[in-house]
C-alpha cells in the first residue's frame, strides 16, 4: 500500500487529536467519527478542500479542548407528524 | 444526501435492464449523492437485516461496473433510472409523506449517537448537532457595550464568553464619529451636574433622572479610564483632552452659553475607542465567539439561562449556559429605507428579548440625525456644525436663527431635524427637486477642517462628490439612533414592569443602544451614546461582580431548551413560498420611511400599521434559496429579517398610540407635550392629570411572535436622582434652545 502523504498524516493526526480530546465529554466521539467517514469520500487530489476541513477542524478541536465545552447533543426532526 | 428509490413492479423491467440478473431481486436503492454527484450506490436485496440497515455501503464491495466513478453514461443511466421512479423515502414501516418533514416541529434531543434503532430516515432527516457550554458569564455583541461589559466582567474573575456576529473591530460603534460628553473642564470651567441638566432637557424629561445621574457623574472618570487605555484623544496646545462644543450643551443649566465638554478624537471617535477597547480586552481571557449569530435567549420560568447561537461557520448549535447574560447587540436602523446604520444594524437583541415574552421600552422614539448626505446615507458628524459649520436653504439663508435663536445649529437633533423638514416643505429646500439642504463648511479655515475633521472631508469627498473646502454638503435628516431598547434599571439589570413596579429579570442584563436604561428619554444629545456605551458596559460588570462570585453552580435547564429556535431556523433553511426575503424586507423598509418619519400624522400611522401588519403576515411566504448549513448568509438575512419586523411593528404602533409630540416622536395632528402639569404656565391651582390621561411616561411594549399583535403597556418616569442632596432633580419645564 503507498505510503501515507504528509497532508494524510496530517488529517490523521487530527483524527487521533479529537479522538482523544473528545474522550470525556460525552456525545463528540460518534459525531467526530461520522465526520470524518463523510470527508474520507473527497478525493486525494481535491486539496484545497481538504486543507479547508483541515482548517476548520483545528479551529473546532481548539473549541472541543477549551474547559467550557461539555456536551455535544443533537436536535433532531422525527419523520412523522405525532 | 442520500435519496432512497423504491422500485415498484413496473419500474423493475426497466432496471433489469442496467443490472446484472444477480441484482434482479432488487428492492431498493440508495444513491449517495453529493452536491449533485454520484459517490457510490448502495441498495438492498431481501431479506432485510433487523434494523433494515443496507448489506453494501462501501465503494470498493460494489460491482466493477459501478465501482469505477460517476462516468458520463453511468450517470446518466442512474439519473434517468432515478427520474422514471418515484422517489419515496423509505421507512422501516410505512412510506412517510414529503409533506409531514415539513412543518413539523417535532425535534427531539439526545446525546449525539445514542441512537435506539438506526432509522434508515436518519439518512434524509434533518440533524442539528448541539455543542453546549458553560460559562459565568455571556456577553452578547462586541460592540463599544459589549466589549466593555466583556473585559469589565474578566477583570472580575468572571469565566466569559462573547458571542458576536461580526468581528468586534467591525460593529458599528467603530462608525461614530462625534465624541464623548464628560465634564473635564479643560476649556472652561464645567460641571457635570450641568451636563446632568442638559441630557434631562434634551431627553424632553423622558429620562430617568437615576441613570442619568449614574451616567453624566461617572462620565470624567470614564473617559480618563479610556485615556489611560490608550485612546489617541486630540489634544489642546497644553496637552489636555480638547473638547469641542456639541449640541444641546450648556453651562450653567443652560444660563452660561454654549459648553464645551465633547472628548473626541479628529472626527473618528467612534473608531479609536473600538480600537482601543478591543487592544485592551485581549488582555483578558475572554473567549471570543466570533460569526456566531445569536438566535434566542433560553429563558426558564421568568429567568434568562443563557444564549442560543448558530455558528456561521459551520452550521452548528451552541448553547452557551450561563449564570448572566448581557444584551449588547445595538440599535435596529435597518427597519428604515434610508439610515446611517450597517446593513447589520437588524435589532437582534430587542427581538431576542420580545420572543422571551419580556417588554421593550420607548421604541416610537427613532433619532433622525440632521446631517445625513443626501441619497448616500452617510453620516457627517454633529462636530461639524461644532466646529462652525452652518446649515443654509435655497436663499443662502442660516435658517436655524430662526427655530433655535440662542443654540442655532447647535440646538438638539430632533429640533434640528424638524426645522429642515420644515424648510423643504416650505420649498426652500436646495437641489433640481428642492428635498435637501447644504451644510455649509468652506468658511472655517482649511487647516482647522484638515486636523479636526479629515474623516468627513473624505466621505463627502467619496458619497457626494464634494470638496468640503470650497462647496456645501447636500445633507437630509436620516434615520439614525434609537433611543429605545430593552428596559433596564440604572445597574443595567433588565426589568419589567407588573403590578405597577419594577421587577428585575435574574440573570439578565443589557447595556449600549440595545438597553433603555433611559438617559436618553424621547431625545439623545450628540456625543452622550458613546458615553453610554462605557458607562453602562461597566455598570452591567460591576452590578454582575456585586451579586454573583465566578464559580457559581449553574441552575439545571431542560435538555430541550432551544428547541423553539431551532424548529425556526429548520423552517427558514427550507421555505418554500413565494417572497423572496430582500422583497419583504424593501417592503418594510419604503414602508417605514413612509410612515414613519420625522413629522408623523394620525392616519398617516395608521395606515402604516395597517400596511406593517399585513408585511408580517407575508413572513409566512418566505423563499430561500441556500439550503446548506455552512455560511447561509441568505438563512442569515431571513434571521435577521425577522428580527427586524418584530422591532418595526413596535415603533410604529408604539407611535400611532403616542398622541403628543415629545423629543424625537414629532406629531403635527398633537403638537404639544401632554405632561401631569401644564408647564407652560405656572404651575400654582393646577390639577395633576392622572397616570393614564398624559404622556410622560414610557411605553412598554411586547409582541406575540405568531400573530405580529402588539400590545402596550405604560411604565412611569423615574423623577428622583441617585442622591437629592447631591444634584438635585430637575423638573420639567417647557424645552427651547
Amino acid at each position: 500500500m503507498a505510503r501515507h502523504s504528509k497532508l494524510q498524516k496530517q488529517v490523521l493526526a487530527l483524527y487521533r487529536q479529537f479522538l482523544r480530546a473528545g474522550q470525556d465529554k460525552p456525545g463528540f466521539i460518534p459525531r467526530i467519527h461520522d465526520e470524518f467517514r463523510e470527508n474520507a469520500r473527497i478525493k486525494k487530489t481535491d486539496v484545497m478542500h481538504i486543507e479547508y476541513l483541515y482548517r476548520r477542524g483545528q479551529r473546532q478541536l481548539e473549541q472541543l479542548k477549551d474547559v467550557n465545552t461539555k456536551q455535544l447533543g443533537t436536535f433532531s426532526k422525527t419523520g412523522e407528524k405525532s | 444526501m442520500v435519496l432512497w428509490l423504491t422500485l415498484k413492479e413496473k419500474s423493475r423491467s426497466l432496471i433489469h435492464l442496467f443490472l446484472p440478473p444477480s441484482l434482479h431481486n432488487l428492492y431498493a436503492v440508495a444513491v449517495n449523492l453529493h452536491r449533485g454527484k454520484i459517490l457510490g450506490v448502495t441498495y438492498t436485496i431481501p431479506p432485510f437485516s433487523e434494523s433494515g440497515m443496507v448489506l453494501y455501503n462501501s465503494i470498493s464491495e460494489h460491482p466493477p461496473w459501478l465501482r469505477n466513478g460517476p462516468s458520463t453514461d453511468n450517470m446518466a443511466s442512474v439519473r434517468a433510472a432515478s427520474r422514471l421512479l418515484p422517489k419515496r423515502i423509505l421507512s422501516k414501516t410505512k412510506a412517510v409523506p414529503a409533506a409531514a418533514v415539513h412543518g413539523s416541529r417535532n425535534f427531539h434531543f439526545s446525546i449525539y449517537g445514542k441512537k435506539k434503532n438506526a432509522q434508515v430516515s436518519n439518512d434524509i432527516s434533518t440533524q442539528y448537532p448541539v455543542v453546549d457550554h458553560e460559562f459565568d458569564a455571556v456577553v452578547v455583541g462586541a460592540g463599544g457595550a459589549g466589549l466593555r461589559a466583556a473585559f469589565g466582567l474578566s477583570e472580575a474573575g468572571f469565566n466569559t464568553a462573547c458571542i458576536t456576529k461580526l468581528f468586534p473591530t467591525r460593529s458599528h460603534t467603530v462608525a461614530a464619529q462625534g465624541g464623548i460628553n464628560a465634564a473635564l473642564g479643560n476649556m472652561e470651567e464645567d460641571d457635570w451636574r450641568w451636563h446632568f441638566y442638559d441630557t434631562v432637557k434634551g431627553s424632553d424629561w423622558l429620562g430617568d433622572q437615576d441613570a442619568i445621574h449614574y451616567m453624566t457623574e461617572q462620565a470624567p472618570a470614564a473617559v480618563v479610564e479610556l485615556e489611560n487605555f490608550g485612546m489617541p484623544f486630540s489634544r489642546t496646545e497644553d496637552g489636555k483632552i480638547y473638547q469641542r462644543a456639541f449640541g444641546g450643551q450648556s453651562l450653567k443649566y443652560g444660563k452660561g452659553g454654549q459648553a464645551h465638554r465633547c472628548c473626541c478624537v479628529a472626527d473618528r471617535t467612534g473608531h479609536s475607542l473600538l480600537h482601543t477597547l478591543y487592544g485592551r480586552s485581549l488582555r483578558y481571557d475572554t473567549s471570543y465567539f466570533v460569526e456566531y449569530f445569536a438566535l434566542d435567549l433560553l429563558m426558564e420560568n421568568g429567568e434568562c439561562k443563557g444564549v442560543i447561537a448558530l455558528c456561521m461557520e459551520d452550521g452548528s448549535i451552541h448553547r452557551f449556559r450561563a449564570q448572566n447574560t448581557v444584551i449588547a447587540t445595538g440599535g435596529y436602523g435597518r427597519t428604515f429605507f434610508s439610515c446611517t446604520s450597517a446593513h447589520t444594524s437588524t435589532g437582534d437583541g430587542n427581538a431576542m428579548v420580545t420572543r422571551a415574552g419580556l417588554p421593550c421600552q420607548d421604541l416610537e422614539f427613532v433619532q433622525f440625525h440632521p446631517t445625513g448626505i443626501y441619497g448616500a446615507g452617510c453620516l457627517i458628524t454633529e462636530g461639524c456644525r461644532g466646529e462652525g459649520g452652518i446649515l443654509i436653504n435655497s436663499e443662502g439663508e442660516r435658517f436655524m436663527e430662526r427655530y433655535a435663536p440662542n443654540a442655532k445649529d447647535l440646538a438638539s437633533r430632533d429640533v434640528v431635524s424638524r426645522s429642515m423638514t420644515i424648510e423643504i416643505r416650505e420649498g426652500r429646500g436646495v437641489g433640481p427637486d428642492k428635498d435637501h439642504v447644504y451644510l455649509q463648511l468652506h468658511h472655517l479655515p482649511p487647516q482647522q477642517l484638515a486636523t479636526r475633521l479629515p474623516g468627513i472631508s473624505e466621505t463627502a469627498m467619496i458619497f457626494a462628490g464634494v470638496d468640503v473646502t470650497k462647496e456645501p454638503i447636500p445633507v437630509l435628516p436620516t434615520v439614525h439612533y434609537n433611543m429605545g431598547g430593552v428596559p433596564t434599571n440604572y445597574k443595567g439589570q433588565v426589568i419589567t414592569y407588573t403590578d405597577g413596579a419594577d421587577k428585575v429579570v435574574p440573570g439578565l442584563y443589557a447595556c449600549g443602544e440595545a438597553a433603555c436604561a433611559s438617559v436618553h428619554g424621547a431625545n439623545r444629545l450628540g456625543a452622550n451614546s458613546l458615553l453610554d456605551l462605557v458607562v453602562f458596559g461597566r455598570a452591567c460588570a460591576l452590578t454582575i461582580a456585586e451579586e454573583h462570585k465566578p464559580g457559581e453552580k449553574l441552575s439545571p435547564l431542560k435538555p430541550t431548551a432551544g428547541e423553539e429556535s431551532v424548529a425556526n431556523l429548520d423552517k427558514l433553511r427550507f421555505a418554500n413560498g413565494s417572497l423572496r426575503t430582500s422583497e419583504v424586507r424593501l417592503n418594510m423598509q419604503k414602508t417605514m420611511q413612509a410612515h414613519a418619519a420625522v413629522f408623523r400624522t394620525g392616519s398617516v400611522l395608521k395606515e402604516g400599521c395597517d400596511k406593517m401588519d399585513a408585511i408580517y403576515q407575508t413572513m409566512d411566504d418566505l423563499k430561500t434559496f441556500d439550503r446548506g448549513i455552512v455560511w447561509n448568509t441568505d438563512l442569515v438575512e431571513t434571521l435577521e429579517l425577522q428580527n427586524l419586523m418584530l422591532n418595526a411593528v413596535q415603533t410604529i404602533h408604539s407611535a400611532e398610540q403616542r398622541k403628543e409630540s415629545r423629543g424625537a416622536h414629532a406629531r403635527e395632528d398633537f403638537k404639544d407635550r401632554v405632561d401631569e402639569f401644564d408647564y407652560s404656565k405656572p404651575l400654582q391651582g393646577q390639577e395633576k392629570k392622572p397616570f393614564d390621561q398624559h404622556w410622560r411616561k414610557h411605553t412598554m411594549s411586547y409582541v406575540d411572535p405568531k400573530t405580529g399583535k402588539v400590545t402596550l403597556e405604560y411604565r412611569p418616569v423615574i423623577d428622583h436622582s441617585l442622591d437629592e442632596q447631591d444634584c438635585a432633580r430637575v423638573p420639567p419645564a417647557i424645552r427651547s434652545y
